[in-house]
């Protein structure tokens, strides 16, 4: 039998304590504050979702919202045009969309920096497009959107997306620790000299890419369902692709709860701007970001293992 | 009997649009050799490695490995095939630590154990955390020579591995290359130290505007009126 380290008990009875506290939430939290914790959890799997495949390979996904948009559109049909509950209409639409991002991986990670990062937001961009069409209005509604009522209440809503931001953490944490999550980074670092040492650059790529296509159009089938709405203008907007890189830079990027604290800090301070300073507050968050992106280049994370707060080094 | 070679180098061809890096190039490379490529800059040394490890693919002619034939595979196939090399500039991986550089090299189990024995043979068992980038320059020469050692190459080829690292490293790099030599590992050193190339190696291969100019033991090389004419100008 296993004797439990003492110097894991703290990192592990921490994330107990602060899970026990937010799946209690619902319990005593007025409807707003639980709303707010939706965003947050929604935005750190999308945040998660990207920096394990971008953060990692250095391949920057700035399609991110096509992810989103697949999954929450297969997903949301399912439930208002074929009755489907949403229990099983969330992952169809993730599964889906994570077998079509191998072939989108197949064909587009073979081009690299720049015109990965075009190529990519040239697909969200067709494919929000085609989604408009009235050609495929019969199937996608087009451009006037679908509305939907899934039947799942607040509370529920809120422990599912809650379980899925844990989860999407915790997958991140086992691949960063991980031989795979090395091989990542060797692309990252120097993909012909990976290449080089027997590393399948390719298959990793694509890979990460479904994992990261799974998890983030997971959170968007739930995004969308909380919204009860979806259309193809917002579904592929860029705000949902350049939201969680933002929110993933201002965390920590390559790290595990960089995202997470990225899209919490994220959140509130957009949160208490807009409610406080209504008309400056994009000003003011504006100044924010660029404040963070001279000063902590590395985000918050990157900042603190540089100052020796926390460890540098992955555990393998 | 003669041994079957085990790399076949038959009428490489390299183009990059008008110029011509390899000009038909052929030799063979016997198993458990020591063998020294030189030849003036531009002369074809770092587009022939290129070619034998897949990064570029020819325009004409055969590349073979113990008789398998690996002109158009991948560089991955090719490394996991048991060749392995080390770049002219150094391509580790900086924002990774050094026993991270091994580890994401090696296949099996014993993956770390592998990776701290390597780095005791380097003498850099006390730096295993810290980021490869923090090295000197000499140092980060030994971890890409361990990275290919942890890939368990049986032929390496070493693209200038002395070049710009005190004379003392020098001389424990190829000792160390020696040692691998010795215990069966076949061995390609490009190198314009002469001297390196001498002392160290059995054989010689010539290169010059893409072609071969001059093969043969280091006694025949120094006295090829060829080779003396194109490389050292006499």
């Amino acid at each position: 039998m296993k004797t439990l380290s003492l110097k894991k008990i703290p990192v592990s009875l921490g994330i107990a304590i602060l899970m026990a506290f937010l799946i209690s939430i619902p319990f005593f939290a007025s409807d707003y504050w639980i709303t707010l914790l939706v965003l947050i959890f929604i935005f750190t799997v999308y945040a998660s979702g990207w920096n394990l495949f971008s953060g990692l390979t250095g391949y920057t996904n700035f399609g991110l919202a096509w992810f989103i948009g697949v999954s929450g559109y297969i997903s949301s049909l399912l439930i208002s045009d074929y009755g489907f509950f949403w229990l099983y209409a969330w992952p169809i639409g993730a599964i889906l969309t994570s077998i079509a991002s191998i072939g989108v991986g197949y064909i587009l990670l073979r081009i690299k920096g720049v015109y990965f990062a075009i190529s990519m937001v040239a697909l969200t961009e067709g494919t929000r497009e085609l989604f408009g069409t009235e050609y495929l209005a019969p199937i996608t509604h087009g451009g006037q959107g679908v509305p939907f009522v899934a039947g799942i209440k607040l509370p529920t809503l809120y422990w599912a997306i809650l379980l899925l931001a844990f989860l999407s953490l915790l997958i991140c944490y086992k691949i960063i620790s991980s031989k795979f999550g090395l091989r990542l980074l060797a692309i990252r670092e120097d993909e012909q000299a990976a290449e080089t040492l027997g590393i399948h650059t390719t298959r990793d790529k694509i890979i990460a890419f479904m994992i990261s296509a799974f998890l983030v159009g997971l959170a968007g089938s739930i995004h969308f369902t909380y919204q009860n709405y979806i259309d193809p203008s917002f579904a592929f907007s860029i705000h949902l692709t350049l939201t969680p890189i933002v929110m993933t830079l201002f965390g920590g990027i390559g790290t595990v709860f960089g995202p997470f604290i990225g899209a919490t800090l994220f959140t509130l301070i957009h949160e208490i701007l807009w409610a406080e300073l209504t008309l400056l507050y994009m000003a003011i968050f504006g100044g924010i970001l660029m404040v963070l992106i001279l000063f902590f280049p590395q985000g918050l994370l990157g900042w603190m293992k540089e100052k020796g707060v926390l460890p540098r080094i992955r555990k393998i | 009997m003669t041994k079957e070679p085990i790399l076949r180098i038959e009428d490489v061809v390299k183009k990059f649009g008008e110029v011509v890096a390899l000009d038909h190039c052929s030799f063979d490379i016997e198993p458990g050799s020591m063998t020294g490529l030189i030849g003036p800059n531009g002369a074809g040394k770092t587009t022939l490695f290129n070619l034998i490890t897949g990064v570029l693919q020819p325009d004409g002619g055969h590349i073979y490995l113990k008789g398998e034939e690996i002109t158009r595979k991948k560089p991955y196939e090719i490394a996991r095939k048991g060749v392995g090399r080390t770049y002219q500039i150094i391509r580790i991986f900086p924002k990774m630590t050094l026993l991270e550089n091994l580890i994401v090299v090696g296949k099996g189990r014993k993956v770390i154990e592998r990776a701290r024995d390597l780095l005791r043979l380097i003498k850099l068992e006390e730096k295993k955390d810290d980021y490869a980038s923090d090295l000197s320059f000499g140092q980060q020469k030994l971890l890409s020579l361990a990275q290919v050692l942890m890939l368990d190459a049986h032929l390496i080829l070493l693209d200038e591995p002395a070049a710009g690292i005190n004379p003392t490293l020098q001389n424990e790099l190829m000792v160390l290359i020696h040692q691998l030599n010795e215990g069966g590992k076949t061995i390609i050193v490009v190198e314009h130290d002469m001297n390196v190339i001498l002392r160290h190696c059995q054989k010689v291969i010539a290169l010059n505007y893409g072609q071969k100019i001059a093969e043969g033991s280091c006694s025949e090389i120094q006295k090829n009126e060829t080779l003396l004419e194109h490389y050292f100008g006499r």
